[in-house]
């Protein structure tokens, strides 16, 4: 296979787009797909203090060198879950990031915050992946609006998306389905919340970050054994391999004309957020659910 | 062929495959679920592989 622009010996096939690119035409490629999601999607622009949430993973820090290299105003936010055999490498992997590429990085430690997974999960009985979910976006918005920045970015993918849409529709979440998307505004108590990968393949960051020298996390966390969503990325793949180009059509058709309709019946149907009293974080119910969980726990705020 | 599967860590002995497709055939991936690394090179599924490679297979799905 040869590389259509330049004629020299393909490193990367995408079907989805009838073409295998060499490795310089292949970051060329992402680059221009991360520019016209941002510009699409009014993302930000370089007036924005961006913080991006990195896990350590391959898609998070892809975003943050692929950002830093389109001039956007950046900082990295980590998250040590303290999950032991998987948090330290995580952790490992994006400081060493950080220092190679530079990259201003914050660390949170859910230690010190009274909220370390490992003892989270021996005190509730149900799925961990939810409550760590929960915890990790309240977090990176109390961050972002505690440091003054007014964008926080994520490092989802595709995959990630179309998997989360699939799993909207299959129980015809009208609430989650009017609020997905890769461009969720900033609201009273929340701030701006962008998805600058969504146009590219969990496939397409992995080869982008061996492709960059991004010496990425690749161990999975020992609580996500049998998560639906991943079930959901091999369903997705097996069609996206018999049809490619299937998982964009799905996800873009949805934001062109699947979003709105969803959106204005939750918004006549959906409580409106209040301030949590515990802790002022935009709730529908009593208390949020973070004050919620460190009731629970025993270690109020 | 002794082939490196990541993120696993663990060797698998493969027979008899020609291409980078039938590599991927043999450990039941899809081209679109694993990059394939020779010698730090990245191969597309039509490339060809000798006995003699050392290859990775690093598979991509992000879990947690």
């Amino acid at each position: 296979m040869k590389c259509p622009r330049c004629k020299t010996t393909a490193a990367v096939a995408l079907p989805s787009h009838n073409a295998g690119f060499c490795p310089e035409c292949f970051k060329v490629f992402f680059s221009r797909q991360v520019a016209k999601a941002i510009k699409e999607r009014q993302l930000f622009s370089k007036e924005d203090k961006i913080l991006i949430a990195l896990s350590g993973g391959k898609d998070s820090l892809a975003l943050a060198r692929e950002l830093q290299l389109q001039g956007y105003n950046t900082a990295g936010l980590h998250m040590d879950l303290a999950i032991p055999g998987s948090s330290d490498k995580a952790r490992d992997h994006v400081e060493r990031f950080c220092r190679d590429f530079g990259v201003d990085l914050h660390v949170l430690e859910m230690e010190k915050e009274g909220l370390p997974i490992p003892v989270v999960e021996k005190k509730f009985n149900r799925p961990v992946c939810s409550l760590c979910g929960r915890i990790k976006r309240y977090y990176f918005n109390k961050f972002a609006l505690d440091h003054g920045f007014n964008v926080l970015a994520t490092g989802h993918n595709l995959d990630d998306e179309a998997a989360r849409l699939f799993s909207n529709v299959m129980r015809w979440d009208v609430s989650h389905l009017g609020s997905q998307g890769p461009d969720l505004p900033a609201e009273q108590g929340f701030v701006r919340k962008v998805k600058p990968l969504y146009r590219l393949s969990e496939f397409e960051t992995a080869n982008y970050s061996f492709l960059a020298g991004i010496d990425y996390c690749y161990s999975p966390c020992p609580y996500s054994k049998g998560a639906s969503f991943t079930y959901y990325k091999t369903l997705l793949d097996e069609l996206e391999y018999e049809q490619p180009g299937r998982k964009i059509s799905f996800y873009e058709g949805f934001l062109n004309r699947g979003r709105q309709a969803f959106a204005r019946q939750d918004e006549q149907q959906g409580g409106k957020p209040r301030p949590c009293p515990g802790c002022g974080y935009p709730t529908t119910g009593e208390i949020c659910g973070i004050c919620r969980i460190r009731e629970i726990m025993g270690s109020k705020e | 062929m002794q082939i490196l599967i990541e993120p696993e860590n663990q060797w698998a002995d493969i027979d008899r495959a020609s291409t980078v497709l039938n590599l991927l055939k043999k450990l039941e991936l899809r081209p679109n679920q694993a990059v394939v690394i020779r010698n730090g090179e990245l191969l597309t599924p039509d490339r060809k592989i000798d006995p003699e490679d050392s290859i990775v297979v690093r598979k991509i799905a992000s879990r947690g």
